[in-house]
């Protein structure tokens, strides 16, 4: 169990500086000089200072001597400076917005979760009745639908027509925080971010549950006169739940996709505006920033799945 | 069934939180007043700076007051720090008295402010879009705490509607700075200090900023606690959260109009752009040289066609740069829309040899449906006589980076549409005209230099006698239809939404957003 | 599973086995009829309907639905059938091109790793894993900033984006293959890596690729649209159902000009739904246990 984390581990740390190589690459390849990235606009320099910065940044040496460079500049957390924002630095402002993300994020994954499971459990127990049909066909219309149109309906059936939820932003503007001012401001966006997800997991654990219905410890226990509801919670769904697992933590990396539709609709302070926002003005530093530090959550994401299901799985040492 | 109590479960969720929301509204709230200040095209989001802003001084004017500025029906111009002015008989001499006011600080306000305000805004190194304007400007004095005097090297008629966007500041505040760096400090968006009826509380970056009342102002205490300025990523977000209640006004596009006429709960605000909207030919590319070439692009595009269907009729074909009565000349070539004769004159240039069918970008930050609209129409109407243009869409940002770039790219605008403000003082349009105002001096970005046109401005700009102005504005008139340095489209009505729990709210659809005197003061909202 | 399809499925070889199970998918069918159909409507339509996708008609704006106009006019007259259709047409292109794209590239890069060394595919792998890192949709928006807008730097960023799962599942197959006696043998004899990627590879990885293939399309007329939806993919005038539900975004569109957006909207759902099915009956027409239930 611990060489295996300790592996992992390993492989995360390389995935990390591949992404940072990435990252690197591409800034090169964008347009506009790079030395643009490290000026601090607020700061008048003169062109002997900037030559003088160019060789300190090392960018009059061949690439991958930069690269080493930005590296060591990105590790101490110097990711440049905004080019639109008045020399804001990027790491700051990248980091304010990881905390919005990650509760629209959880959120929506945490009631996609509920939901999609519940469904699931619900649609493989009672197979080809109309409770089945039904989830099944909103599941793939779940599934099919794009996000920001669901995006776009919701918020104008549900805000502008109902008038149930404020219809943008995280919070009321100049209102005193408080929990229930960011739970109304989250549950739309939240819930229209979880169909997608919703449906992905209602359909495997639908197939997973049948799979495991079928198999011999669950008829053994069934002819045992164990009672069904028993059956069905304590032996099957918990077998069933293991491949559900994992798809949920590979599926992180589109849940942040879903999100970003999402903010751009809702007006929600993440990462995902920030990039859309930075993309608009095409300012280089800070989508790159959000790049790597999005990139870098990913892998830490799915290095705790892959930890916790080695924990939930004991066969994973042999594999 | 499941599926019912689910649905169920989610919208009692739902209205919880929305009760949840609305008693912490009720709870004692300040009086606030929340609009989107800066949506449309008269806005400008994320801009903090008076000294680089290009729109956006309805907000500005919220906590920042110019020496003068235009009354609400923006025919005039009377005092706003100054309390009266005067002008000496050669027009050459500005003397202005102040009111008393601190800034939100405690400081007073003084001369001293006056003086080193102007020549920060004469001071090309602040990143200031003054500099130009202000050139004639050769001193000024402040003979006591009270009294500012600008005195001018030469006339300039259009000195007063410049001074209206000049926003006072505080030098005790900024003396400490470098020009070089007040370009882009973090101050503006983080702790400035002005004179106006509300002062800056906070600014939560992409969300909203928000003002609070200036207990001592000296017009009165604003009759509401606080003033935010929510931010939207388009028009459509504004609307969507005016009909939800959650703003009280905002800018809105002319399709929206409907839905708001006929409810109780809004006023619709309805005036002229001022705007004059154009196609911009890049003097810098080989495409326009020729003048034919430019009047093909005119006659090509029906332009009563597109304002009586897109606009709904609510604008004036503009022939030249105005279209008020009084400085427009008779005699203008009025070109009517004639594909044919586009064509011919296309072919007598030679339109086959300089572009042919090879796309051209068209650049704009306009980016509306209704936009999207008009230049699909326009796109089209060229493409029927062999102009292939492809219409490029920007956020205001990025199109400044582009056309006022250091060592601009002229390929990446070869053709923009655009607007500049052609009233209510005429002499709006020099600094995108004017051979002299080419960047980094003025905002001629498309390098017009066409000098009977230069000539035309600079005479206007120097003509001291009233009588004689709106003559020498129909000379500028003139050039402008002979030259064509841009195919002018039209002038168009733009729209505000209000609610109707507003009272003595003011806000007109001046172009860059004003300003204009719409004492934020007096605004107050019913509960 | 009746028992004439079961015997059916057991004289034919694997292929036709899976066809016959495919057949008796009514979903799957009802899938395949609707897809066929949108892509003859689509592919034909400059045959028999009036208008093209790009005439603008300033005295007919924001016409409902009526006999000339079907799916009635868009803010500038223009028809929003044709628009709808045109638009149709360059999101299967856009998704077409990308997934055949991405299945070379998938297949190749999985398949090289399977028959390679240890160290090779371990490295290779990784790449693989580098890749699936960074989230699309980011990944979309990084590399749009940079090659801009329009229908090839589209089709380059979503194929860029959809081969790695793919290469991953054709190397898991072949790594079962790899060590079988005909294979070895084949290896044994001398074969270079083109004859065991193509006489090998290919035929074992077909299933893979054919139910990748499909629901791969589905995901890319989903990224292209929410690409252009952000402005960033196809950008108008062309048509494209992404950009043309952009109109959705006005309140007054949503509400008054109901055509405007739904349309588009109604016929990406369908195509990705009819899509869908179609993938979903082939996944289970060639998974082998699906004839034991």
């Amino acid at each position: 169990m611990l060489s295996y984390i300790l592996r992992r581990l390993g492989t995360g740390l390389l995935m990390l500086v591949a992404l940072s190589m990435l990252v690197f690459i591409l800034l090169r390849v964008a347009p506009g000089d790079p030395i643009d990235a490290y000026v601090n606009p607020n700061v008048a320099m003169s062109q002997a200072e900037m030559e003088a910065l160019r060789t300190r940044l090392g960018l009059d040496q061949p690439l991958p001597i930069q690269y080493l460079a930005w590296l060591q500049a990105a590790v101490t957390g110097d990711l440049g400076y905004s080019i639109q924002r008045n020399g804001v630095r990027v790491l700051p402002l990248v980091l304010e917005r990881i905390g919005p993300t990650i509760l629209l994020m959880a959120a929506g994954l945490a009631i996609a979760i509920v939901t999609g499971i519940a469904a699931g459990i619900l649609s493989a127990v009672r197979r080809n009745s109309p409770t089945d049909i039904g989830f099944s066909v909103v599941a793939f219309f779940g599934i099919s639908s794009p996000a920001f149109l669901t995006a776009i309906l919701g918020l104008y059936l549900f805000s502008v027509v109902l008038r149930w939820a404020p219809s943008g932003g995280m919070l009321t503007p100049g209102a005193p925080f408080s929990a229930g001012d960011l739970l109304s401001h989250l549950i739309l966006p939240a819930c229209l971010l979880s169909i997608g997800h919703a449906a992905l997991i209602m359909r495997y654990m639908r197939a997973s549950l049948l799979e495991v219905l079928n198999q011999d410890y669950v008829r053994t226990a069934r002819a045992k006169g164990v009672k069904e509801s028993w059956v069905i919670m304590k032996h099957a769904v918990r077998n069933a739940l293991l491949p559900v697992v994992t798809l949920i933590g590979s599926t992180v990396g589109i849940a942040v996709g879903g999100a970003i539709f999402i903010e751009s609709v809702f007006n929600w302070p993440g990462m995902g505006l920030l990039l859309i926002n930075a993309v608009d003005t095409r300012d280089y530093p800070v989508i790159m920033g959000a790049t790597l530090i999005i990139g870098a959550c990913v892998i830490v994401v799915n290095l705790l799945t892959d930890i916790a299901y080695a924990a939930v799985d004991p066969r994973i040492q042999v594999a | 069934m499941q599926l019912k109590a689910l649905t169920r479960t989610i919208s009692v969720a739902a209205f919880l939180g929305a009760t949840a929301l609305t008693t912490s509204v009720a709870a004692q709230e300040p009086k606030t007043v929340t609009g989107g200040f800066d949506v449309g095209p008269g806005g400008f989001q994320g801009n903090f700076n008076p000294l680089a802003a290009t729109g956006g001084f309805t907000w500005l004017n919220v906590y920042f007051e110019p020496l003068v500025n235009y009354t609400a029906d923006l025919t005039a111009i009377e005092g706003a720090l100054a309390t009266e002015y005067s002008i000496n008989a050669d027009k050459t001499e500005y003397t202005f008295k102040l009111a008393k006011e601190t800034w939100h600080d405690g400081k007073p306000f003084t001369s001293k402010d006056v003086k080193f305000t102007v020549e920060l805004a004469k001071n090309g190194e602040t990143g200031t879009v003054f500099a130009a304007r202000l050139n004639a400007v050769s001193s000024v004095e402040t003979p006591d705490e009270r009294t500012a005097i600008i005195k001018l090297s030469r006339p300039d008629a259009g000195f007063l509607a410049t001074l209206t966007k000049l926003m006072i500041l505080p030098e005790h505040a900024l003396a400490g700075t470098t020009p070089k760096e007040l370009a882009t400090s973090t101050w503006w968006a983080t702790k400035p200090v002005g004179t106006g009826p509300f002062k800056f509380k906070q600014y939560v970056t992409d969300q909203y900023v928000e003002l609070v009342a200036d207990d001592d102002y000296r017009l009165g205490r604003p009759k509401v606690d606080r003033v935010i300025n929510r931010y939207f990523k388009n028009t459509a977000a504004a609307v969507a959260a005016l009909r939800a209640g959650e703003i009280q006004f905002t800018y809105v596009e002319p399709d929206d109009v409907s839905a708001f006429r006929d409810n109780k709960g809004f006023h619709v605000i309805e005036g002229q752009s001022f705007v004059v909207n154009y196609l911009g030919f890049n003097q810098q590319v080989p495409l326009w040289k020729d003048v034919r070439v430019r009047q093909a692009v005119m006659h090509a595009i029906d332009r009563q066609a597109i304002i009586d269907s897109l606009y709904g009729g609510a604008a004036t074909v503009a022939n030249c740069g105005y279209v008020a009565k009084q400085l427009v000349p008779e005699g203008l070539s009025p070109y009517q829309y004639d594909p044919a004769k586009a064509k011919s004159l296309l072919a007598e240039a030679g339109w086959d040899k300089i572009n042919g069918n090879k796309p051209i970008t068209w650049l704009t930050y306009y980016n509306t449906p209704q936009a999207a609209n008009v230049m699909a129409a326009v796109q089209a109407m060229l493409a029927q006589v062999g102009i292939n243009v492809v219409p490029r869409v920007v956020d205001t940002p990025t199109y400044n980076g582009i056309i006022y770039a250091g060592n601009p790219d002229f390929n990446q605008f070869p053709l923009v549409y655009a607007g500049l403000q052609n009233g209510p003082d005429p002499s709006g349009l020099n600094i995108g005209l004017n051979a002299a105002q080419k960047p980094p001096a003025g905002a001629n970005f498309l390098r017009i230099d066409m000098p009977e046109l230069t000539k035309a401005f600079d005479t206007a700009l120097a003509e001291t006698n009233p009588q004689q102005l709106n003559a020498r504005y129909q000379d500028v008139c003139k050039a402008m239809n002979t030259n064509l340095p841009w195919a002018t489209m039209w002038v168009a009505n733009r729209y505000g939404v209000a609610s109707a729990k507003l009272k003595d709210f003011v806000w007109v659809p001046a172009p860059a957003g004003g300003p204009y005197n719409a004492h934020p003061e007096k605004w107050s909202i019913e509960k | 599973m009746s028992a004439a399809v079961a015997i059916l499925g057991s004289s034919k070889g694997p292929t036709a086995r899976a066809l016959g199970r495919f057949v008796t998918n009514r979903l799957a069918l009802a899938g395949l009829v609707v897809l066929i159909a949108i892509l003859i409507a689509i592919l034909t339509y400059p045959l028999w309907w009036a208008y093209t996708p790009n005439q603008i008609d300033l005295r007919a704006l924001n016409k409902g639905p009526s006999a000339g106009h079907w799916f009635g006019t868009d803010g500038v007259g223009r028809d929003v059938f044709a628009r709808l259709m045109q638009g149709g047409r360059v999101s299967l292109l856009v998704a077409v091109i990308s997934v055949g794209i991405s299945l070379v590239i998938g297949f190749l890069v999985g398949a090289i790793s399977a028959f390679s060394g240890r160290l090779a595919d371990g490295a290779i792998m990784r790449l693989v894993d580098l890749a699936m890192t960074l989230p699309p949709v980011i990944l979309l928006l990084v590399l749009a900033s940079i090659v801009g807008t329009g229908i090839v730097p589209t089709i380059a960023v979503i194929s860029l984006l959809s081969w790695p799962v793919l290469s991953r599942m054709v190397r898991a197959r072949l790594l079962e293959l790899r060590e079988r006696d005909f294979v070895v043998a084949a290896r044994g004899m001398g074969a270079g890596m083109r004859h065991l990627l193509f006489r090998h590879g290919l035929p074992n990885c077909i299933d893979i690729l054919v139910v990748y293939a499909t629901l791969q399309i589905a995901n890319a007329i989903l990224l292209e649209a929410g690409l252009s939806f952000l402005g960033l993919g196809i950008a108008p005038p062309e048509a494209s159902w992404g950009n043309m539900l952009n109109a959705a975004r006005s309140t007054s569109v949503l509400e008054q000009y109901v055509w405007q957006w739904m349309f588009p909207g109604v016929a990406l759902v369908i195509t990705v739904l009819a899509i869908n099915f179609v993938g979903d009956g082939l996944r289970d027409a060639f998974d082998p246990r699906s004839d034991l239930q």
